[in-house]
């Protein structure tokens, strides 16, 4: 087995389809069948408003320019793909090596508009983004000089066996779990008296605002002597981690 | 200092350690596929929960699609499993080239996995998970690099004389440690349940700080408490402070009742 091939193709992969997935949502700028991505739109509208420029022209040129970026980094990162695939290494180097440095260039652009914009968490994001593209590289090149170690796995029968087995179970799980739980997307949730007057409804992970007005609606039709006078959507730290998904209250008084 | 070229090297421990991690990671991560839910000594993910969530919002909202995709994902991590667990034994049974290939293997099933999580973060539009599955996608590959990379060093061997002085400190922090959290756990552990008063601070505004310890059981005996205590009001309100107005850590849950004469 090829080690340094193999590694460097996943490598090649893994960006080339971050880069080709990341044009694929500014293409798509909104949410449609079979896509959802991010409002990134939305976000630079907001970020450049923050700044007192309001006028939407600034977020679109801005998103167009960092888009053409991204599009540039993904050709580059196809031509080091494709050139690995037909075995030309060194050609497979240069274009990652140039993919690399425009990408390190455009997260070091993002980086600036965090700190302008204040936003400390997308700072961190992409400052680790940065640190991972250069140890990309360094994985990369760093075994591009390493002595070539090849070998067999010997047998991996068991293996197949025993994993195509372990998938049958889950499998199975996956499907027990998926047909016992899925009625949760749209039953209603069923209320208990906490304190007198305060209705308690804990709603599973499934649920959404469909299972909300269900939930409502049937607790109406259930307590027609009772009259919805407050709901109280309980913060998330009353939830006892990840145990609870969203905890509702509701109050009620007597007709 | 001595070396002891007879002890195992630093660097044996090391390579051990990376594939137990691995090893035990997939493990865990196959045991929340198979059991699916929260159970009493094991909660979990919801997994199947949050692909029918991503699923549904592509419009894709048949059961079976995100039971698919969680086959694939699971399918993945058992042969990621499988291969980093046989590498164990390999390194175990001192057959270290076996070890290496059988790692390898794990790894690039390690690295398709988390290439298909990016993926799936891209489409669904989940930033965070795809920072998330980015760092693990590059955990796996430095671990890969340190792995084979370890040289076998022996570290030097200390001298017989006994670190008396860092084992009594040791001793008498650990003490202390334990102390004070066996006496924070006596005194506090009743925040966990007990109601909070409400302080009225407005006419008919009533304000609730809540420990760190409280939940949802705390929420609703403080709410039955302020219904005992305050018979003539009826709650009309409650508000909860958001987290910019919260002194940073400092401050716990905080709501206001806000109420009207009955």
């Amino acid at each position: 087995m090829r080690e340094q091939a193999w590694l460097r193709g996943a490598i090649l992969v893994f960006w080339t389809l971050f880069w080709g997935l990341s044009v694929v949502d500014k293409i798509v700028p909104d949410v449609t069948h079979l896509w959802v991505g991010k409002d990134f739109f939305a976000l630079f509208v907001k970020f450049f408003a923050s700044l007192k420029l309001k006028d939407p022209m600034f977020a679109t040129v801005a998103l167009a320019g960092v888009s053409g970026l991204e599009a540039v980094n993904f050709t580059l990162y196809g031509t080091a793909l494709v050139a690995l695939l037909r075995g030309d290494a060194g050609r497979a180097e240069t274009w990652f090596y140039r993919g690399i440095v425009t990408s390190l260039g455009l997260f070091v652009l993002f980086s600036m508009g965090d700190q302008v914009f204040g936003d400390r968490f997308q700072l961190l994001e992409h400052g680790l983004f940065w640190m991972v593209l250069l140890a990309s590289w360094i994985a990369f090149k760093f075994f591009a000089v390493d002595e070539e170690h090849s070998g067999g796995l010997g047998s991996v029968r068991t293996v197949l066996l025993l994993g195509a087995l372990l998938t049958l179970g889950a499998t199975w799980s996956i499907r027990d779990f998926s047909s016992q739980t899925f009625h949760n997307v749209d039953k209603p949730v069923l209320g208990v008296e906490v304190v007198e007057g305060m209705w308690k409804f804990d709603f599973p992970f499934l649920a959404d605002k469909l299972v909300w007005e269900q939930t409502v609606n049937a607790f109406v039709e259930e307590h027609p002597e009772l009259k919805v006078t407050y709901i109280y959507t309980g913060p998330s730290e009353l939830n006892s981690k990840k145990k609870t998904h969203l905890l509702l209250y509701v109050f009620t008084e007597r007709r | 200092m001595t070396n002891s070229p007879s002890s195992k090297s630093s660097s044996h421990w090391l390579k051990l350690g990376i594939l137990v991690y691995w090893t035990l990671f997939w493990l865990f991560n196959v045991v929340d596929k198979v059991i699916g839910g929260a159970h009493f000594l094991w909660v979990g993910r919801d997994r199947f929960a949050q692909f029918q969530k991503y699923f549904a919002s592509a419009g894709l909202d048949a059961p079976w699609v995100a039971d698919a995709g969680l086959v694939v994902a699971a399918a993945l991590e058992i042969f990621a499993l499988l291969f980093c667990a046989g590498s164990v034994i390999h390194f175990m049974k001192r057959r270290e080239d076996m070890a290496r290939i059988w790692f390898f293997v794990g790894v690039l099933l390690t690295m398709a996995t988390f290439t298909l999580f990016s993926i799936g973060d891209h489409l669904f539009g989940d930033r965070f998970e795809l920072l998330e599955h980015t760092l693990f996608w590059f955990i796996t590959l430095v671990s890969w690099v340190a792995f084979t990379r370890l040289k076998d060093v022996h570290l030097p061997t200390l001298s017989q004389h006994k670190p008396v002085g860092m084992i009594v400190v040791a001793a008498l922090l650990v003490l202390a440690t334990s102390a004070s959290i066996f006496r924070h756990n006596d005194r506090f552990f009743h925040r966990r349940t007990s109601a909070v008063d409400a302080v009225q601070v407005g006419d008919h505004l009533y304000k609730v700080s809540f420990p760190f310890l409280g939940g949802s059981t705390v929420f609703e005996e403080s709410i039955r408490l302020f219904k005992e205590t305050h018979p003539g009001e009826t709650i009309d309100h409650i508000y909860t402070v958001p987290n910019p107005l919260r002194l940073k850590k400092a401050d716990a849950l905080i709501f206001y009742i806000s109420t009207e004469a009955s």
